[in-house]
């Protein structure tokens, strides 16, 4: 295996030290300050939206007779849904008014 | 019982079937209730996939990526409470199915994506300072243990992961052919919070790996000049200072 001498290698090391012209480049710029939170999508803390807030949106069917919200006390009924799960469509799903 | 009950529950959410859940419920349409559950862990869960490798899913399409999810999610429920840490094993389920055997560079795309959202998440640390490679002496050069900082990954491919990733950025309409021959190297950074994917050559990536593993320079440098006898140690080394491959 061909190796490099240390004298070889100490002077590569120099080199490519020195050669980072800027010390102050390496180091943090002054008058930025880090932010979180605030990251552009695919950078970012990927899926927490998805992830955290994700029971809203994945049911597939519409109005499902198998689903359920909570509602004000009392104004279930009178938005049409039921206080008991039940099968077939809901009369709120405009599917079953075309008919 | 109650251990029954969750393992029950388990099996009905990550599964297909209701398993033994009847055993231990007894409700009215049990069967398309546990469904809303299982479609919400399946589909949350399939959603952290997508939102992780979202140049594998261009590449595959949303169908085939949605059912690959899928079925990584049943096979795999999450071991920690944290959803960043979610989806390590993807690129080794992408690699073993077999309706991927002609896109057999996908694995690694995917192990990419991976490692450049491992280095997002990963610690912060002071980078390497320039500095130290002037004031060690030769001797002590020769046996210094560099340390990768903990937002450095190291991904080798014998395809052109870099290229097939850039060239499926969602701001790229027409998608040019590839030369698959080429094998392709990245080493990525991160550098105030953003995380850079840089191609490099056989030999610097023999010399990270070595680092990786505990060499000391000399050594390392050994390792990158038998994979590439034209490995430039000095253009290699400002290269990592400016992108902070290395920590104090």
């Amino acid at each position: 295996m061909r190796t490099l001498n240390l004298h070889t290698l100490a002077a590569m090391a120099a080199g490519a030290a020195l050669a980072v012209a800027d010390p102050a480049a390496a180091s943090d710029p002054k008058g930025k300050e880090k932010c979180y939170g605030v990251a552009k999508a695919g950078e970012n803390g990927c899926a927490a939206a998805n992830g955290t807030h994700s029971c809203g949106g994945l049911s597939k069917v519409n109005y499902s007779g198998q689903e359920w919200k909570l509602v004000p006390g009392g104004s279930c009924e009178k938005m049409g849904g039921r206080l008991e799960p039940f099968e077939g469509p809901s009369p709120l799903d405009p599917a079953s008014k075309k008919k | 019982m109650l251990a029954g009950l969750q393992r029950a529950f388990q099996d009905a959410v990550l599964g297909e079937a209701d398993g033994t859940l009847a055993e231990h419920v007894t409700a009215p349409g049990l069967a398309a209730r546990i469904a809303v559950y299982r479609n919400t862990v399946q589909g949350s869960l399939g959603e952290v996939i997508a939102a992780a490798f979202p140049v594998t899913r261009r590449i595959v399409g949303d169908a085939f990526f949605s059912a690959l999810a899928r079925r990584f999610a049943a096979g795999h429920p999450p071991r920690l409470p944290q959803l960043s840490a979610y989806g390590a094993d993807f690129p080794d389920l992408l690699a073993e199915e077999a309706a991927l055997h002609r896109l057999p560079y996908l694995a690694d795309v995917a192990r990419l994506e991976w490692a450049r959202g491992e280095s997002y998440f990963a610690a912060e640390a002071p980078a390497l300072t320039p500095g130290v490679l002037i004031e060690t002496s030769p001797e002590a050069l020769d046996a210094l243990k560099l340390r990768l900082h903990p937002a450095t990954r190291l991904v080798r491919s014998p395809y052109p992961i870099h290229r097939i990733w850039q060239v499926n950025q969602p701001e790229v309409e027409d998608v040019p052919a590839v030369d698959m021959s080429v094998a392709e190297n990245v080493v990525l950074t991160r550098r105030e919070g953003r995380v850079a994917l840089r191609l490099t050559s056989a030999g610097d990536a023999a010399l990270v790996a070595a680092i990786a593993e505990g060499e000391g320079l000399g050594d390392a440098a050994a390792r990158a000049l038998a994979e590439d006898a034209a490995f430039d140690l000095e253009s290699a080394l400002r290269d990592h200072l400016i992108a902070g491959t290395f920590r104090n």
